[in-house]
């Protein structure tokens, strides 16, 4: 850390001179593994604010979803915190009594909701009841109220027509109701979809799913976030000062989230343990400071300022001393995320429109060099397929069509491939058509990227591919040429993808579904899929791309469970060996330090963050 | 009033160049912004008719116009002043923020008076002495010594290393006052005087030196005046009212954010919350820091203009 500093004040120097628990009071809870004191506030850095100011309909990112499911809001579903095989890729009952009732047909689901559970102040008399769950689903049909956000995982099914039955008659304004949703009497909520969705029950434990109190979103479609009612153990401090009785504009926003600055939760007193199977909630309270930089947050870490880092890459040197020093590496936590990092290969695009090139590319690609420029192991496990192992339930584990020792490359393996591709005129292993030269890879030129692709490019010239490399920001070059089509460009390797909830169909149509392609879709830059018009269209000689749309469709409807495992398992399969639009090359891990105060540590891996709803302080924090 | 014409002339060009730099000449799109991963065509479009992005050029701006009048109602209305981001209203966010900034020039300002206007006196009057050298030595480091070198510095050393200094940013709950008596801004107030003190020291010197070989002075002193009186009577008022113009300009241009400073030492002032809007391409809140920013430093130099026909006799503005 203090090198890290030298080093930049080295850097600028020379620059200079060329230039001039529960709301109770701490008790004694016994758990397994030993004794945990409630209590203490946990103070944890970030480097930057959530993107939509905590509205549960806008904020699409894993740090937004965090707070709001292990703290701030319950929803009729939702997952224990816990890491996978603790259950915590399972969703279950949370504001729901029990998992939802689903008719043969797969189309209509009844959820029961508890008695006795209450909003948090300033609505702490007011039981969450099925007209609670109704305010939050017509909020998804609310543009202004969703913008940025994920409605689509309620609004559309496969042909673009409404999921929940009537939602986009209701959106359009042509009814005063939707359809499919049904409140039969207080406890009980019906939802009705136009087609299976297997998947349905886990969007339920989406974060704009949660109960919205009557009165609480009404003026506030751009800006509910900061006057958010909150129904889990945690509000925003100050949630009681909320005042819902004068117009919305007169209203004055919670003083416990400060937009770019700072967010404090303390214990809802609303909360019932005795309601909550899900969360332990040990702390009293939750105090997040947003600085100005990572390493602002890791050397106020290592100062003993705060006890966690939310978000940023832990330091490589910091990162060594935790994982070598025997005293330290308690408190270095490594845990996958679900997310796979993979190099995308535009199967329209010379020489990647030829199956046996793409192919030879990931034989060819050190995966473990890849690996390294991330740092190294403990970021996770390379890849030999697409969708986490976590997410299919292992159906895949140890799969990998394209092995090499230690996943540094088989350049033989690839050459013998190579050999059968048409760019490869005299059949000697190495691309020696045209179409090989100066070969586009658009790729971010931030660290650890740039390494990236320089190692990338060593590869490939292995088997006589010649990248021509540009390199630019990340969302005004890298995604604006990736993702248009018209771009050609054919090799974009500085991409990721994370789930959006536990399972495939978050992992399939958005990078690899027709709907993905383009600018206006995201995220699908291999364009598989892509009809013979958008070919045509974006200039491509190309006529006809292999498509898994029909496949992704059909594993969409099959419900939760093996069946629906493997289904998504063949889909990966037949994308790894058919198509091969990707060298998937790591399972991202996250890579975090917890400070010396935290016990109990918890890694959710729904949220893919530590547990707050589970950690501790030391003492209670005292 | 001819005056204040010219300023808003002048404010009306700034607003008009920022919307065409930031929103009909984008990096990307501020809908898709808005619209995040997921922006079909139909979403889009209903964000762009949701900020007024699918009206005319000059509607647009119109509105954004309507928003810099200084008047109850219009002056950053919250239906168009919103950051594109979070929704967050840019009025209470400047209005919250400039305290900070105030906080930080104003500190600054009287560190650098009182570290850099003695240096150029004494330099001035004690020239080619040893006193002299160590000023413009001083002098020299200062205006060699970049803001963004410096502020690290001091932080490595005061903060991470003797931890003298508390860390930098304002603790969560922390108000102004509280932080300024913990010492939060004794770091950011020496960092970002020491480059100001370094111009003052030298510019006192220059125009010490010159106003002192003036035949006024030479009559002063064959007058039978005190050297100290004709030094400070008759040679530093000369000499001083082109700094009281520079120091003018200068408190208008930081009171419009402390860019490198606030956001070194993590001040959540006007200067880091442009950084943070310029990167995010987040144009109301681009648009309204840039007329604040412009409305200071024109209004300082509305206030220097009025303060220097005080100082010297011979200005006077009809």
């Amino acid at each position: 850390m203090i090198r890290r500093y030298l080093r930049l004040v080295a850097l600028v120097g020379v620059l200079a001179v060329l230039a001039a628990g529960c709301a109770q009071e701490a008790e004694e809870q016994p758990q397994p593994g030993g004794d945990i004191k409630a209590g203490g506030v946990i103070k944890m850095g970030i480097s930057a604010d959530v993107d939509n100011a905590f509205d549960p309909a806008k904020e699409y990112s894993q740090l937004a979803w965090s707070i709001f499911n292990c703290c701030l809001l319950r929803t009729l579903l939702q997952y224990n915190g816990l890491d996978a095989d603790e259950g915590g890729s399972e969703v279950q009952p949370d504001l729901a009594t029990d998992l939802p009732e689903v008719s043969d047909d797969g189309l209509t689901y009844t959820f029961t909701i508890k008695d006795g559970v209450t909003f948090a102040p300033p609505f702490e008399d007011v039981e969450i009841t099925s007209a609670d769950f109704v305010r939050a689903i017509e909020r998804e049909t609310c543009s202004v109220c969703h913008e940025g956000g994920y409605a689509f995982y309620y609004t559309d099914n496969s042909n673009g027509d409404s999921l929940i039955e009537g939602i986009q008659e209701f959106a359009a304004g042509d009814a005063d109701s939707i359809s499919g949703v049904q409140t039969p009497d207080d406890k009980t909520l019906v939802i009705t979809l136009t087609e299976p969705a297997g998947d349905f029950p886990l969007r339920m434990a989406m974060p704009a799913m949660a109960p919205i109190p009557e009165g609480a979103a009404e003026g506030h479609d751009k800006d509910y976030g900061r006057f958010l009612v909150a129904s889990g153990p945690y509000m925003f401090e100050g949630s009681d000062q909320l005042d819902f009785s004068v117009p919305a504009k007169q209203q004055k926003p919670v003083a416990g989230y400060d937009p770019g600055r700072s967010w404090l939760l303390e214990q809802n007193p609303s909360w019932n343990a005795d309601t909550d199977d899900l969360r332990s909630a040990y702390l009293d309270g939750v105090e997040v400071q947003i600085n100005e930089s990572s390493d602002v947050n890791f050397n106020k870490w290592e100062a003993g300022e705060i006890d966690y880092v939310y978000d940023g890459v832990v330091p490589a040197d910091l990162l060594q001393q935790y994982a070598t020093d025997p005293e330290l590496k308690e408190q270095l936590k490594v845990n996958a995320t679900d997310g796979l990092r993979y190099l995308s290969m535009n199967i329209a695009e010379p020489p990647f429109d030829d199956v046996h090139v793409r192919k030879a590319m990931n034989f060819v690609i050190d995966k473990d060099g890849l690996r390294r420029t991330r740092g190294g192991e403990l970021y996770g496990p390379t890849a030999g397929h697409i969708i986490p192992d976590t997410i299919l339930g292992g159906v895949l584990e140890g799969y990998d069509p394209y092995p090499s020792e230690g996943g540094q490359g088989d350049v033989e393996a690839a050459k013998a491939e190579m050999m059968q591709s048409k760019y490869d005129t005299n059949q000697d292993g190495i691309c020696d058509a045209p179409e090989c030269k100066k070969v586009s890879l658009i790729a971010d030129r931030e660290v650890p990227y740039a390494e990236q692709n320089a190692l990338i490019a060593d590869n490939a010239a292995q088997i006589g591919i010649d990248f021509r490399v540009g390199e630019g920001d990340r969302y005004t070059f890298m995604y604006d040429k990736c993702l248009d089509p018209s771009a050609h460009a054919a090799f974009c390797p500085s991409v990721g993808w994370f789930k959006d909830y536990g399972d495939a169909f978050t992992f399939g149509p958005p990078i690899l579904g027709s709907v993905a392609i383009g600018p206006e879709g995201c995220c699908n830059y291999s364009l598989v899929g892509a009809s013979p018009e958008q070919l045509a269209d974006a200039g491509y000689k190309v006529t006809d791309v292999p498509s898994l749309d029909q496949t992704f469709a059909e594993c969409a409807t099959i419900p939760l469970g093996d069946d629906r495992n493997n289904c998504w398992a063949e889909a990966d399969r037949t994308a790894m060996e058919e198509i091969v639009p990707f060298v998937p090359w790591i399972f991202d891990n996250e890579v975090r330090l917890a400070g010396p105060r935290i016990v109990n540590y918890t890694y959710s891996s729904n949220q893919g963050t530590m547990a707050l709803q589970h950690v501790a302080l030391a003492g209670g924090g005292a | 009033m001819r005056r204040i014409l010219f300023l808003i002339l002048v404010l009306f060009i700034i607003s008009f160049l920022t919307f065409i730099i930031f929103l009909k000449l984008p990096a990307t799109d501020p809908a898709r912004l808005v619209a995040g991963r997921v922006s079909s065509p139909e979403i889009l479009a209903e964000i762009r008719q949701n900020l007024g992005l699918d009206k005319p050029w000059y509607i647009q701006y119109g509105r954004f116009a309507k928003g810099l009048v200084p008047w109850p109602g219009f002056f950053l209305n919250e239906q168009v002043y919103f950051s594109y981001g979070n929704n967050v209203p840019v009025k209470g966010e400047l209005y919250r923020r400039l305290p900070v900034t105030i906080a930080l020039t104003l500190g600054a300002a009287v560190l650098w008076v009182i570290i850099g206007l003695p240096i150029g006196i004494v330099s001035a009057i004690r020239r080619r002495t040893l006193a002299d050298r160590a000023g413009m030595l001083f002098a020299l480091f200062g205006v060699s010594a970049p803001v963004f070198w410096l502020g690290y510095v001091l932080l490595f050393i005061f903060w991470f290393k003797l931890k003298w200094a508390p860390s930098p940013g304002l603790d969560v709950g922390e108000s102004l006052g509280q932080a300024m008596f913990a010492g939060k801004f004794i770091l950011p107030w020496l960092t970002l005087s020491l480059l100001f003190a370094a111009f003052y020291a030298r510019m006192v010197r220059g125009n010490l030196i010159e106003t002192m070989s003036e035949d006024y002075i030479r009559t002063a002193r064959a007058k039978g005046l005190s050297e100290r009186r004709v030094i400070f009577k008759h040679g530093l008022r000369a000499a001083l009212t082109p700094v009281v113009t520079m120091f003018g300009m200068d408190i208008g241009y930081l009171l419009g954010g402390a860019i490198i400073t606030e956001t070194i030492f993590d001040l959540d002032g006007i200067g880091k919350y442009t950084i943070a809007s310029i990167r995010d391409q987040d144009f109301p809140v681009v648009m309204a820091v840039t007329i604040f920013a412009a409305l200071f430093i024109v209004a300082a130099n509305l206030v220097v203009d009025v303060v220097y026909a005080f100082l010297d006799p011979r200005v006077r503005y009809t």
